[in-house]
């Protein structure tokens, strides 16, 4: 039957684009050149209140690298600590770079040439969607091609040392809070109305 | 003899006759015959827009109508049970979002999701009580107005526990399902029923497909009006809640309870003899098949009712989509519902026209486990054509199997028809905390392990199909009976009735039943009823 051959071609299809997909992918984390880039980050609050917390980093080459010659890009990078990635697979580590989570938040991203080896230092002003959690600093150097070749990170392999903690912002306005009050007691308010409204003119239909 | 008035409004089970939609429905008893006939053959039935029977129910559906009070109660009906689809699962495409607002580990998610479904097995089981005493049009605009408040105050979430509670209490709302179908039934006629309830049930269902496109929109559009992400998913949920607002005064206003008009304002007729709440109760719980549906249906909707709350952010982390993209794959999951579930329907009816009750059991088991082994596929899936393909194939299977079982579930009793369709409704909610309990609120499995283990998980609890056996028809392996009186469909529903009510002709409405369920034999037994004639082949050709 027709609609038997089409599902079938198409299963095929769908088969070799996935197989023609799984090559290409297999740059690991573990390859990358660790320590190529000296981070720091450190956290201050400017003002009071949420949405204003700052981050100072400073990144540069380190004296170690050997891969320095390939950079053409250095990208920043807000990254989830061990203790903000427990029961959240959404944050998980991966070795395969593609498959990682767990530095979802760009921080900025700079151009590379050798001139920049001393490195840079500017501040960052948390975005008003980070989560809740503890984070450190990673700065990845890529390549012409946009692959990962070095890294460096502002806490140690382990992930331990120099975390900060963010709160977030809640979320919630008190005009939200007051809608949503009004429109729960209309709806309420409302069917009550109707309710002994009809609950009334039945009683009088019925001594009629 | 004291006539039977078991489909009077009001009696014990008569709030859930048709939800099963291929029951028959009888307008009058035996004994009243002739003289409701009379009584009602001089009314005005001219003032109605539709055909109607003698009980003015509608006995033609016109789905492009909105002529009143039948097809407004249709629509009316099918769009609130909607309504309240999209608020259930409303939270489930903005997940990724809100678990960064509130800081939700894994487990907080699975048990919200949990929660979402919990609260309607037993506002399910309580609104055919509240469509009994208060009608119909109460039930749904309840329903819908009472948990509007819950969600509204996702504006008031902080974490985890508070999370939990709201999507629990918006949850309840899901008990517009049986007031939709209570709505129908009392609307339309028995032979139409079937098509009418598949498809107000479908349409219903289709909902946690649209809510999967619509609150990403819309948490997209009040971003662009420069709210910040964990504000604006905060305020998308008012459009689900102005929809239930909105929907609980269209049905108040433009919907009526009964073809003749509101239930406070209609004089009830005549004395009501109600069926004892108690033996309803026992002979549905006694009946070891009203269980095995419960099992089944949990895990035909109840996957369905689980994939709603998981598809979107399982499509989000692991294929890297846009939220709005997630979303609308997921959508298309639950929209599915529009064709596949009358489908499933309809293939347990062509079924049982050819091998009767066997013929449905089987189209059941077929389409119940093929869903299963696709879900099997779809969680080891690891390319997005091949997970779609088979989440789709997946969603035809799982979808069609609930309306087959529900071709299955009339037939289960007369007497406790309403209240087996109940519970099998609270099944299909029970089904769907187990498998988020087990497979998505932990870290233990990843959502794909997650969805490929509910697939084993719905596989092996299909196969209890096999021991559904009924003496009067057989089951999947078994030949119907061939003892001289369990053979007949009338033993077996006449069993629920002591003799002391059947001296009082309380049965009368199952025997009749029993005649019509005749149908059930399929074809060989319909032809079998045929008297063959005496002279047998002729002598001479």
């Amino acid at each position: 039957m027709a609609i038997h051959k089409i599902l079938f071609a198409s299963l095929l299809i769908c088969l070799l684009i996935q197989s023609s997909h799984a090559a290409t992918k297999e740059r690991l984390f573990s390859d990358l050149e660790k320590s190529a880039l000296e981070v720091t980050a450190t956290p201050s609050r400017v003002g009071e209140g949420v949405g204003v917390d700052k981050l100072s980093i400073t990144w540069k080459v380190s004296s170690t690298a050997t891969k320095e010659p390939e950079f053409k890009a250095i990208k920043v990078k807000l990254c989830y600590a061990p203790a903000s990635q427990v029961d959240r697979p959404w944050r998980k580590t991966e070795n395969e770079l593609f498959k990682d989570k767990s530095c979802p938040h760009k921080i900025s991203s700079w151009s590379y040439d050798p001139a920049m080896k001393a490195g840079q230092s500017f501040d960052y002003t948390l975005e008003r969607d980070i989560p809740t959690g503890t984070y450190f600093v990673r700065a990845y150097a890529v390549d012409t091609k946009d692959h990962e070749v070095a890294f460096g990170q502002s806490t140690n392999e382990d992930k331990t040392t120099n975390l900060f903690s963010v709160q977030a912002i809640s979320g919630r306005h008190k005009s939200l809070d007051i809608a949503s009050v009004c429109f729960s007691v209309f709806s309420v308010v409302a069917l009550l109305v109707f309710f002994v409204n009809e609950k009334r003119k039945a009683k009088i239909e019925q001594s009629e | 003899m004291a006539p039977n008035h078991s489909n009077e409004n009001g009696s014990i089970g008569s709030s859930l006759h048709g939800v099963t939609a291929r029951e028959q429905i009888f307008s009058f008893s035996v004994e009243d015959g002739p003289s409701s006939q009379a009584i009602r053959s001089d009314d005005p039935t001219a003032k109605f827009a539709l055909p109607v029977d003698s009980e003015h129910r509608a006995k033609v559906f016109k789905p492009l109508s909105f002529a009143k009070p039948h097809m407004r109660a249709f629509h009316l009906g099918w769009i609130s049970f909607f309504t309240c689809f999209i608020s259930t699962f409303a939270a489930a495409p903005l997940v990724p979002v809100i678990r960064d607002n509130l800081d939700l580990t894994k487990t907080d998610i699975g048990n919200a999701g949990v929660a979402s479904v919990s609260g309607a097995i037993f506002s399910r089981l309580a609104m055919g009580a509240v469509c009994d005493l208060l009608g119909a049009r109460y039930g749904t605009a309840f329903s819908l107005m009472l948990s509007a408040p819950a969600v509204f105050s996702m504006s008031f979430v902080a974490d985890a526990g508070s999370y939990l509670a709201v999507r629990f209490m918006i949850g309840f709302c899901l008990a517009t399902f049986v007031s939709c179908q209570y709505w129908t039934s009392v609307m339309f006629t028995g032979k139409i029923i079937g098509l009418v309830n598949g498809c107000a049930g479908g349409w219903g269902d289709m909902g946690g497909g649209v809510t999967q496109l619509l609150m990403p929109m819309v948490f997209h559009v009040i971003k662009l009006t420069g709210a910040t992400p964990f504000t604006a998913w905060r305020f998308a949920f008012f459009i689900p809640g102005f929809l239930q607002i909105i929907m609980g005064i269209l049905v108040l206003t433009l919907g009526q309870d009964l073809p003749d008009g509101n239930l406070s304002t209609l004089q009830k007729s005549g004395q009501v003899s109600k069926d004892k709440f108690s033996k309803v109760f026992w002979f549905a719980v006694k009946n070891y098949r009203t269980w095995i549906l419960f099992v089944l249906y949990g895990f035909s909707m109840g996957v369905e009712l689980t994939i709603n709350n998981v598809i979107s952010g399982y499509f989000y982390d692991r294929f890297n989509l846009t939220l709005h993209t997630a979303g609308i794959v997921a959508a298309s999951f639950g929209m599915a519902n529009f064709f596949a579930r009358p489908f499933g329907g309809y293939a347990s009816d062509v079924a049982a026209r050819l091998f009767g009750m066997r013929g449905r059991l089987w189209t059941l088991w077929i389409l119940q486990t093929v869903g299963a082994l696709f879900c099997i596929w779809l969680g080891r899936a690891s390319s997005l054509p091949i997970a779609i393909l088979a989440m789709m194939l997946f969603s035809v299977g799982t979808q069609a199997a609930c309306g087959a079982l529900f071709g299955v579930a009339p037939f289960v009793s007369r007497r406790s028809l309403g209240l087996i369709s109940g519970l099998t409704g609270a099944g299909g909610n029970f089904g769907s905390g187990v498998t988020q309990l087990l497979f998505f609120s932990s870290s233990r499995f990843s959502t794909a392990e997650g969805l490929s283990l509910m697939g084993v998980m719905a596989v092996v609890c299909t196969i209890p199909v096999a021991f559904i056996h009924f003496p009067q028809w057989g089951s999947m392996f078994l030949r119907p009976s061939q003892h001289e009186e369990r053979s007949k469909e009338e033993h077996y529903y006449g069993g629920e009735w002591t003799e002391e009510e059947k001296s009082l002709g309380l049965h009368e409405g199952s025997i009749k039943f029993a005649e019509n369920s005749r149908s059930e034999r399929g074809r060989k037994a319909v032809l079998a009823d045929i008297p063959t004639p005496e002279t047998g082949s002729p002598a001479h050709v």
